[in-house]
């Protein structure tokens, strides 16, 4: 099987995996374009690495066709694994061996020349900023830079397809913009980067699109400004809650101009057309219930919003 | 190929970095083999030193001190320790000084030619087998030799109208004579046995430095085979798995780790017990037979054990039970020659190792390993077999 287009990096068709009832990925299809960065959207086991596993060839599908590069990929194609950089969530890799030799090991696995090996590791090195500790044993790096080093390994060969599997879980602020930057570099390079998340400001800054994945399909599909449009030209008001939310939520769904409203814990969030014209009426309304407003917000919906607009939860549930 | 050299590589620097394989592979069995060593050194020789006590003085003991016991001496079975008495002779095997004294108590020649029958009594140290049995199959054989002649000469007299219940005592040397010979001929026996015996297996020093190297051999191909499962901890066996490598090039890197691992390991220690104790595991051509034979009967019951784990440090601990107990039926400890337990212990790949090692040794030809080797090959096909039909069962 092929690409009906050189420009497509990954076509994904119809993917199902299920483990006995439980239905991990139903039907899932996306593509993506040559140095696009591709973000799936989800919260954990919403299906996000059962997909890139079946994509990085680790699964096989019980239905559906995946191609990276236009070769047919499944755990014993070998011409598609070329192609492919993976960047598990854990971190992966030995951790007696320095920086320098987890990179050289992988790289001969990949099948690159010994001279090439030398210099790409030093390239890798600078990108990932472990060239001052690439002797040290990996063991004995932060946990930062265990990341950074886990990132490098997937990107040493230049993989046409870059999967990064929720790799900023568990790192500090710093460690976790550098990853990013590091991320938009390669993108910038023209590598084309599969990146899943459960945080959505990472999407939001990272990704030319978002597939939003929940109980194991894609729910919606599209860039940033074109999920956010799924709630219409709406405003959020975010409302921080003492007492009764449900009696809250309740009321606020009946006021006129309110599309919908919901709640994560304390949090109340009322989606409407205007936000200044609702937001009497939102206060109103939770004064008349067993409910008193500890602070209020009102802004702009982002993917978070998207998200809980379309599955009626948060998204780090 | 390329790939499982990449692999083999990878594990062998990760093994001599956690050290844990230098321990067990190498410096715990060549440890063991050097205290084993000298806690049982000479326990098994055929010559000893020996007692001979006389307190009766009389013509039936005196066919044992003049006759037998030279007649030991010259063979070179025994060298003579002198003592006075019992006490003085129990005193001096309890300390180890002799392996065994005979005492001859007073009034024996009487009792013989009263017709009341003579005994010799054999105080041995337990340690010491082989010279408290040819100890005890003389003493017994002279008494036993002495009583019967007499009682047959005492029959004889019996029917010469004389009193049946004693021999004239000027007969007694003649008797004396015959059981002289009777009982220096069943020690001869004894050690010609002994030598036979012996010629089919490995002197004690070598014996227990090939038990304490195929002991350890079990544990120290653990590290290879557990290798997917250690993957798997690391998490690294996704990203093996994402290369564009095949699943038969992974395992095939890790089965070369254990066989190398396995292979440094049995070399070195046949080296180092050779050359430090004078251990002698046979000619060269048998030992890497048997060396071969061994690594794969140990690869593939580890392989059918770990298959059984779902981690590393599961498989460890389930390998390290089993290794154990095959050893410790196998004899690698103790030999196991005789009875019920000997049978037993041919279910143990450790058993045919060693029996293996006593052929080749035993006979001077490397083709005598033949047997043992193919049984070893036998149990590391057949256990191989079965492990990979489970892992390809748990793991499709």
């Amino acid at each position: 099987m092929g690409s009906t287009d050189d420009q497509t990096v990954l076509s994904c068709r119809g993917l199902t995996k299920t483990y006995g009832q439980l239905c991990a990925v139903d039907d899932v299809s996306l593509t993506i374009m040559r140095g696009q960065t591709y973000g799936l959207l989800g919260p954990n086991g919403a299906g996000k690495t059962t997909t890139i596993s079946m994509i990085a060839g680790l699964l096989t599908p019980d239905t559906g066709s995946i191609t990276v590069a236009g070769e047919a990929t499944g755990p014993s194609r070998r011409a598609a694994k070329k192609h492919v950089g993976l960047v598990p969530q854990e971190l992966a890799i030995y951790p007696d061996l320095s920086a320098r030799e987890n990179l050289a090991f992988f790289a001969k696995l990949h099948g690159m020349g010994r001279d090439v090996i030398a210099r790409r590791i030093g390239e890798v090195l600078e990108i990932i900023g472990l060239t001052d500790r690439a002797d040290d044993r990996a063991g004995t790096y932060s946990g930062g830079m265990k990341r950074r080093l886990n990132i490098g390994i997937g990107l040493l060969h230049r993989p046409q397809l870059l999967i990064l599997d929720e790799p900023t879980v568990g790192v500090d602020p710093q460690s976790r913009n550098a990853i990013l930057e590091s991320v938009e570099v390669l993108a910038v390079e023209g590598m084309s980067v599969l990146y899943t998340t459960h945080y959505m400001e990472e999407a939001e800054r990272l990704c030319d699109r978002i597939g939003i994945v929940d109980q194991g399909r894609i729910v919606a599909e599209g860039s940033r400004s074109e999920l956010t449009r799924l709630v219409g030209e709406q405003t959020a008001v975010r409302v921080e809650l003492a007492g009764d939310v449900t009696a809250a939520v309740a009321a606020c769904r009946v006021i006129a101009g309110v599309d919908s409203a919901d709640a994560d814990g304390a949090t109340m969030t009322v989606l409407g057309d205007n936000g200044t014209v609702i937001l009497p009426a939102v206060l109103a309304a939770v004064s008349q219930v067993n409910a008193s407003v500890t602070g209020v917000d009102v802004r702009q919906p982002n993917l978070e919003d998207v998200f809980l607009h379309l599955t009626g939860k948060a998204l780090r549930d | 190929m390329r790939t499982a050299l990449i692999i083999l590589g990878k594990d062998l620097r990760l093994r001599m970095r956690d050290r844990s394989v230098l321990l067990f592979a190498i410096v715990v069995p060549l440890g063991l083999t050097f205290v084993f060593a000298n806690i049982f050194a000479g326990a098994d020789d055929v010559q000893f030193t020996a007692i001979v006590v006389d307190a009766d003085g009389g013509p039936a003991a005196q066919g044992f001190v003049t006759d037998v016991v030279p007649a030991l001496r010259e063979a070179g079975i025994i060298e003579l320790q002198p003592a006075d008495s019992s006490s003085e002779a129990r005193a001096l095997v309890e300390d180890g000084t002799a392996a065994i004294a005979w005492l001859i108590p007073e009034g024996f020649s009487d009792r013989v030619t009263s017709g009341a029958g003579g005994t010799i009594t054999v105080v041995a140290n337990p340690d010491r087998v082989i010279a408290t049995e040819i100890a005890r199959n003389v003493a017994a054989t002279y008494a036993g030799e002495l009583n019967r002649i007499a009682l047959a000469v005492a029959t004889t007299v019996t029917a010469a109208q004389q009193p049946p219940w004693a021999i004239e005592a000027t007969q007694l040397p003649g008797i004396a004579d015959e059981a002289a010979a009777s009982a220096i001929a069943t020690g001869a026996t004894i050690v010609t046995r002994t030598n036979e015996t012996s010629s089919r297996q490995l002197d004690p020093r070598s014996y227990l430095a090939a038990g304490m190297a195929v002991f350890f051999l079990f544990f120290s191909v653990q590290f290879g085979i557990t290798g997917m499962l250690e993957e798997r901890d690391f998490n690294t066996l996704p990203r093996l798995l994402a290369a564009p490598i095949s699943r038969a090039a992974i395992h095939t890197g890790k089965a070369a780790g254990a066989f190398t691992v396995g292979a440094v390991s049995m070399t070195l220690l046949a080296v180092a017990s050779h050359t430090l104790l004078g251990a002698n595991w046979g000619p060269p051509l048998g030992i890497a037979i048997m060396v071969f034979a061994a690594i794969i009967a140990a690869m593939g019951i580890m392989v059918l054990v770990g298959a059984f784990a779902k981690t590393s440090e599961q498989a460890g601990n389930l390998q390290s039970i089993v290794a154990l107990t095959l050893g410790l039926a196998g004899g690698v400890f103790f030999p196991i020659s005789t009875g019920w337990l000997a049978n037993l212990s041919l279910l143990s790949p450790h058993a045919w190792f060693l029996r293996g090692l006593g052929d080749i040794v035993g006979t001077g030809s490397a083709l005598a390993a033949v047997p043992a080797a193919g049984a070893l090959l036998g149990v590391g096909a057949v256990t191989a077999l079965l492990g990979a039909m489970r892992i390809r069962q748990v793991q499709p």
